[in-house]
C-alpha cells in the first residue's frame, strides 16, 4: 500500500526550448494533487513527455520550476520512494531478464531485492520474470515499466502513455489499480493523447496543446461543455428562443438543420423550446461530448 | 565511500553481471593473450612455417618475461568494456532509470569508475592465470629459461594497475562520447593508428598519450610496450604513467559531467 499521502506536483511557468529553437513547452503552470488521478492530455508532440521529463529531472527547464512537495527531483532524499515513473517502454537492456532489471534499479535505490518479486507479482509478470526483455511484447514492457515505477512504493506515480500496447484486460486492470492508488491518498499523473482512454479513470484533467495550457480542472468541468442537440421544423425560431435564455453560452444552427446549445441541460433546453411553442423532433445530449471538447481545446477540431 | 555511492557501485556490479558483455570481452581478452603466448613461443622455436629458427631465444629469461607480459595485451578489451559501461546505458536508454535512481549524475560516473577499475584489476588477474598456464604448456616441449616467480609478479602488478586504469579511462571516454559506435571507433583509431604514428614520429610525446602512459604504468613488467616505436628511455617512470592515465580519466570525466552528462535525456 502506498504511503498515506502522495506528494503535490507543481509545474510553475515551465518553458523548455530545445536546440531547434521551437518551444516544446511554453509558460506552463499546473498543480497535481494527491488523492486524485490527474489526466495529462494533449495531442502527440504537444509537450507532455517533455513536461514529465522536466518533472523528473531528466530534462533541464529553460525557465520556470517543477517541484515535488516543494523541492526539485534532484533534491529528493529517496527519489524512487517519492515519485515512481514509467516513461517509455524501451528503457531496458534487451539481454537482461525482467527480475534482474528490477534488481539493478532496486540496488541503485537502496531498496530491498525482494521488492523486485513483489512488483512483478503486482503487475502480473511473475511467470515471465526470468525471461530476457528482448522476448517481451510491448504490453509486457509496459507492465515492466510500471513495475519499475512501483519499486520504491512511492506516494506519487507519473506514467507516460501507460495504456499503449496494453490489451483491453490490462487497460481495465490499470484503470482499477490507479483508482485504488488515488483512493488511498496517492498522487497519480497519467498522460494520454486520447481523452476517451482515460476519461473513466481521471478526476482532474490538464490539457495542453502546442506546449501551452488550454485547460486545467476537474473532468466534470469539461462535461459541462457538452452540447444538447435539438431538431425542429422551425430551427430559426428555436435558435432565437434559446439564444439569450439564462445559462446558455452558445446556441447555433448546424449545417444539418439541427440546433446545438451549450451551458444548459437537455431538460432545460426542452423547457425553453416548449415555452416558445417550438415543435421538437429530437432532443439529445451529444454522445461523445468530451472527445469533441478535447479536440476543440487542442485545436484538432474538424 | 559516501553513503549514496555504495548502492550505485553495487548496482553497477549487478548490471555488468546480468548481461553477456563482461563474459564476452573477458573471454576474448584471455583467449587473445593466450594465442599471443603460443604464437610467440612457436616463433622462437622456429616452428612456424616460413619463419627461420630463432636459436636460443627461449633460453633468454627476458623472452620468458615477454611471453608472460602478453597478459597485458588484454588492456584494449578492458578499455572497450569501460566504454560500453556508459555508452550501453545511452544505447538501450537504461540511462533513464539510472538517472531516476541517482539524479545527481556525477555519482553514476564515479560509481562506474570505481567498479570498472576493480573489474579491470580482476580481469588482469584472471588473464594472468591463463597466460601462466599457456606459457607453461607451450614451453613444455622445448628447452627454456625458467619461469620465475619474480617475473610473474612484476607482470601481474603491472597488468593489474594498467588494466584498472584503462577500464577507468574507458568509462570516462564513454561519458564524453555517449554514442557507442562513435566512442569505440574513436578509441580504436586513436590506440591503433594515431598513437602508433605519434610513437614513431615523436617518441618523447607519445609517453604522455594514454597508450604510452599505459606502457609506462605497466613498466614494472618492462615488456608491455603495445604502441611500437617507444623505447624504455622514452617512457615515464611507472608512477608517472599511472598519474598521467588518472589525469586523463579525471579530466575526461570532469568535462563529461559538465557537458555530455548534463544533457537532456529525451
Amino acid at each position: 500500500m502506498p504511503p498515506a499521502s502522495g506528494p503535490t506536483l507543481q509545474v510553475e511557468s515551465l518553458t523548455k526550448v530545445f536546440r531547434r529553437k521551437v518551444a516544446a513547452v511554453q509558460d506552463l503552470s499546473f498543480t497535481v494533487h494527491p488523492g486524485r488521478v490527474t489526466g495529462f492530455l494533449g495531442p502527440n508532440g504537444s509537450g507532455k513527455t517533455t513536461t514529465l521529463r522536466c518533472l523528473l529531472g531528466l530534462v533541464r527547464p529553460t525557465s520556470g520550476r517543477v517541484l515535488i512537495d516543494g523541492s526539485p527531483y534532484a533534491d529528493l532524499g529517496q527519489p524512487l520512494s517519492t515519485v515512481g515513473a514509467a516513461l517509455e517502454a524501451s528503457g531496458f537492456h534487451p539481454g537482461r531478464t525482467a527480475r534482474n532489471h528490477l534488481r539493478v534499479v532496486a540496488t541503485a535505490g537502496g531498496l530491498p531485492l525482494a521488492r523486485a518479486d513483489e512488483v512483478l507479482e503486482v503487475v502480473g509478470l511473475t511467470a515471465s520474470a526470468d525471461r530476457r526483455v528482448v522476448e517481451y511484447s510491448l504490453g509486457m514492457r509496459q507492465r515492466l515499466a510500471l513495475a519499475t515505477a512501483l519499486l520504491g512504493d512511492p506516494g506519487g506515480l507519473v506514467l507516460d502513455e501507460p495504456a499503449n500496447g496494453l490489451d483491453p484486460e490490462g487497460i481495465a486492470w490499470l484503470r482499477g489499480y490507479l483508482r485504488e492508488r488515488a483512493a488511498s491518498g496517492g498522487t497519480v499523473l497519467v498522460s494520454s493523447h486520447v481523452l476517451s482512454e482515460v476519461q473513466q479513470t481521471v478526476d482532474d484533467v490538464v490539457i495542453i496543446s502546442e506546449g501551452e495550457l488550454v485547460h486545467a480542472g476537474p473532468l466534470s468541468g469539461l462535461s459541462a461543455r457538452g452540447r444538447v442537440v435539438l431538431r425542429s421544423p422551425d430551427a430559426v425560431r428555436l435558435q432565437a428562443a434559446l439564444t439569450g435564455a439564462p445559462g446558455v453560452t452558445a446556441a447555433d444552427q448546424q449545417p444539418d438543420g439541427s440546433v446545438t446549445v451549450t451551458g444548459i441541460s437537455a431538460a432545460e433546453a426542452g423547457r425553453i423550446a416548449f415555452a416558445a411553442g417550438c415543435e421538437l423532433h429530437e432532443l439529445t445530449t451529444e454522445p461523445d461530448a468530451l472527445e469533441r471538447v478535447f479536440l476543440e481545446l487542442t485545436g484538432g477540431a474538424s | 565511500m559516501s553513503g549514496s555511492l555504495r548502492p550505485l557501485v553495487a548496482s553497477e556490479w549487478r548490471k555488468v553481471t546480468t548481461t553477456k558483455m563482461l563474459w564476452v570481452l573477458g573471454g576474448i581478452a584471455v583467449i587473445y593473450s593466450c594465442v599471443q603466448v603460443v604464437t610467440l613461443t612457436l616463433v622462437a622455436a622456429g616452428l612456424l612455417a616460413g619463419v627461420p629458427a630463432q636459436g636460443e631465444m627461449l633460453l633468454d629469461p627476458d623472452y620468458i618475461t615477454t611471453l608472460l607480459a602478453q597478459a597485458s595485451t588484454a588492456a584494449t578489451f578492458v578499455l572497450l568494456l569501460g566504454i560500453i559501461a556508459m555508452t550501453g546505458e545511452f544505447r538501450h536508454m537504461t540511462i533513464t532509470s539510472t538517472f531516476l535512481a541517482a539524479p545527481r549524475r556525477w555519482q553514476v560516473l564515479v560509481a562506474k569508475m570505481v567498479l570498472y577499475g576493480l573489474l579491470g584489476a580482476l580481469i588482469a588477474c584472471v588473464t594472468m592465470v591463463f597466460v601462466l598456464i599457456a606459457t607453461y604448456a607451450s614451453l613444455l616441449p622445448f628447452e627454456h629459461a625458467p619461469i620465475t616467480a619474480g617475473a610473474v609478479w612484476s607482470v601481474l602488478v603491472g597488468a593489474v594497475i594498467g588494466m584498472a586504469l584503462y577500464a577507468i579511462l574507458g568509462v570516462s571516454i564513454g561519458s564524453l562520447i555517449t554514442n557507442q559506435v562513435a566512442a569505440i571507433v574513436t578509441a580504436l583509431v586513436w590506440m591503433l593508428l594515431i598513437e602508433a604514428l605519434v610513437g614513431i614520429a615523436f617518441p618523447a610525446v607519445s609517453s604522455w598519450l594514454p597508450g604510452g602512459a599505459l606502457s609506462s604504468a605497466m613498466d614494472v613488467a618492462l615488456r608491455a610496450d603495445i604502441t611500437g616505436g617507444m623505447t624504455a628511455a622514452d617512457r615515464l617512470p611507472a608512477w608517472g604513467g599511472v598519474l598521467v592515465l588518472l589525469a586523463y580519466a579525471a579530466v575526461f570525466g570532469a568535462i563529461a559531467s559538465r557537458t555530455t552528462l548534463r544533457r537532456d535525456i529525451t
